[in-house]
């Protein structure tokens, strides 16, 4: 479905995305890193709106700039909102459509399906600048799916959605996913993605830091330096344990004595240890997370192990 | 057949979202502003002249201002505010990434918003027009009714061409650009007597006022401002201009990245 071959584009000086090179079959996947990393500029290489500055890119075995009749197979809902007041849902959606060549009556009943799929029947009718944010990203999603693509790319697409809508939505896509359809993504929000696809790839820095199932990354990440924190009345008794193990790199006690903040270089280690002393000790733990608990963290540990800083 | 109506789907797309009290009141601006002045020319020659007012000896004066106030003014105006931005307010309103998405997004927008600039701001210009000939009365205004118009029509599709080309080159500043190239070579060299001039619109658009007018004394006074050449010349150097200036605007629109204002 999407095959990237050593993929960089640059905006002058800057790097949007650096060395991209993954081969995805079609099926679902979550494109997911924080703002900035490049995720829109790899939907827009994608589409063909940018050209790579070195690589190549190529969709359903086509180049995208050069073969914009592959357009016709994709869907694109992007993060950007939209900004005709005064236009119906199903006239836009309906215009939309029709820039794909197909013909009025076709591109009418094509309109009115997709809007119907997202919830939006009874608004169709009315200007979207009197709907609410969810009312447009539904309309957004209607626009992609109208066509029929053989591969949906979203971006942010739960922006704006109460949570009975981001229910509804979440339903939308995993029937999409169950038709055998390509999805890709985009989101920084990783319970998002997981709701409707277990499989990720993780882009940071323009660089694509991981890719496959959560456990895949997940056993990728026990190999990487952490900060974890332990929580409860007997964290500082640990302190005498962790001092001494070479797999531990720095430790920092709360004011308070119930948190215990360590620095890991060999996650696996503590993992395997810590239960037990705690078990022989009879100690009171009550939490063991991640320093952060945050995508981020996750994304530094997976920068690192990238870089090859961590073997 | 379903694939050469797309434009004119584009068009029909863009007029009715421009319904808009703003707009409208802008299409009626430039219908009152060439018609508030000829009607003032006029009262004020009649007042001064009194019986001795005849239209027939003032057909170059009000065919100049009529001229001067409709396909070099009103029309810039119009397209101005619709060829120009035609690409710039999609970029700034983040909307672009959902035309160019599609398989014919991009040059078919392009020149069903064209269209559109044309047929909105013609529409205004010709009711201008035709106005106008009503005040300066039936004697010289059927005449000059008949030029103008065609005049008129030509303005519009050149111009737009000119400044939809314009547009998708400068999408930033678009309207400063525009603006910028209509005085300094629109109304500037277009006066200079020199082998510049010839490339310019408005050079064009007078050589065939004067032409079909048949201000012949006009053309040999004043060859650099009205030319020598023959009517068929200039015209197909303005087909030749649209042409050119279209062409440029949609490999323009094909190749430029713009932005689409999305972060991630």
């Amino acid at each position: 479905m999407i095959e990237l071959s050593h993929v960089t584009k640059m905006y002058g000086n800057v790097v949007g995305v650096n060395d991209l090179d993954v081969s995805l079959e079609s099926a679902a996947y979550g494109l997911i890193g924080p703002n900035g990393s490049g995720k829109t500029t790899l939907i827009n290489l994608l589409i063909g709106h940018f050209r790579p500055t070195i690589g190549t890119v190529r969709v359903f075995g086509k180049t995208p700039t050069s073969h914009r009749g592959i357009l016709r197979k994709i869907g694109l809902c992007p993060a950007s909102d939209v900004l005709y007041p005064n236009v119906s849902a199903l006239e836009w959606v309906k215009y939309l459509v029709r820039l794909h060549g197909m013909s009025h009556r076709e591109s009418l009943v094509s309109a009115e399906t997709a809007l119907e799929i997202v919830g939006m029947t009874d608004a169709m009718h009315r200007p979207m600048g009197t709907y609410s944010l969810g009312m447009r990203q539904r309309t957004k999603i209607a626009q992609a799916i109208a066509h029929e693509p053989d591969l949906l790319i979203l971006d942010e697409p739960y922006n704006g959605l109460d949570p009975v809508g981001r229910a509804e939505m979440t339903a939308v896509l995993k029937s999409w996913v169950a038709k055998g359809r390509g999805l890709l993504f985009a989101s920084h929000v990783l319970q998002e993605i997981e709701a409707v696809t277990s499989a990720f790839l993780l882009i940071h820095g323009g660089r694509l830091l991981a890719s496959g199932s959560a456990s895949d990354i997940e056993s990728i990440l026990v190999d990487t330096p952490q900060q974890v924190v332990i929580v409860g009345p007997d964290a500082a008794r640990l302190v005498h344990r962790l001092a001494d193990v070479p797999w531990v790199d720095s430790l920092s006690m709360s004011a308070g004595r119930t948190e215990l903040k360590v620095s890991l270089r060999d996650p696996a280690e503590f993992y395997r240890q810590v239960p037990k002393w705690i078990h022989s000790d009879g100690l009171s733990i009550e939490q063991l997370r991640a320093s952060g608990g945050n995508l981020e963290t996750v994304f530094e540990s997976l920068l690192k192990h990238h870089r090859g800083e961590v073997t | 057949m379903n694939q050469l109506l797309l434009p004119l789907d584009v068009m029909v797309f863009e007029l009715r979202r421009s319904l808009t009290i703003g707009r409208i009141a802008i299409w009626m601006m430039l219908i009152a502003f060439p018609l508030g002045i000829v009607t003032t020319i006029s009262m004020a020659a009649k007042l001064k002249l009194g019986e001795r007012y005849t239209a027939e000896h003032l057909t170059e004066p009000f065919g100049m201002a009529m001229y001067f106030l409709i396909p070099e003014v009103s029309c810039l105006l119009g397209l101005l505010l619709w060829a120009t931005p035609a690409i710039s307010t999609e970029i700034e309103g983040q909307t672009w990434v959902y035309l160019m998405m599609r398989q014919s997004g991009r040059g078919v927008v392009l020149i069903g918003k064209y269209l559109t600039g044309v047929v909105w701001t013609l529409s205004a210009s010709l009711i201008a027009v035709a106005l106008c000939c009503i005040v300066v009365g039936p004697d010289i205004g059927s005449e000059l009714w008949w030029v103008l118009t065609k005049l008129v029509t030509l303005s519009c599709f050149v111009h737009a061409a000119l400044y939809l080309s314009i547009g998708t080159i400068f999408y930033r500043r678009t309207m400063v650009a525009a603006v910028l190239y209509t005085v300094f070579v629109e109304y500037v060299v277009s006066f200079i007597p020199a082998l510049v001039n010839k490339f310019t619109i408005n050079y064009r658009l007078r050589g065939l006022l004067a032409d079909w007018m048949k201000w012949d004394n006009a053309r040999s006074q004043a060859e650099h401002i009205f030319g020598s050449e023959s009517a068929s010349m200039h015209l197909m150097m303005l087909a030749l201009m649209v042409a050119i200036l279209l062409g440029i605007a949609v490999y323009r629109v094909q190749r430029t990245e713009y932005p689409t204002q999305q972060e991630g």
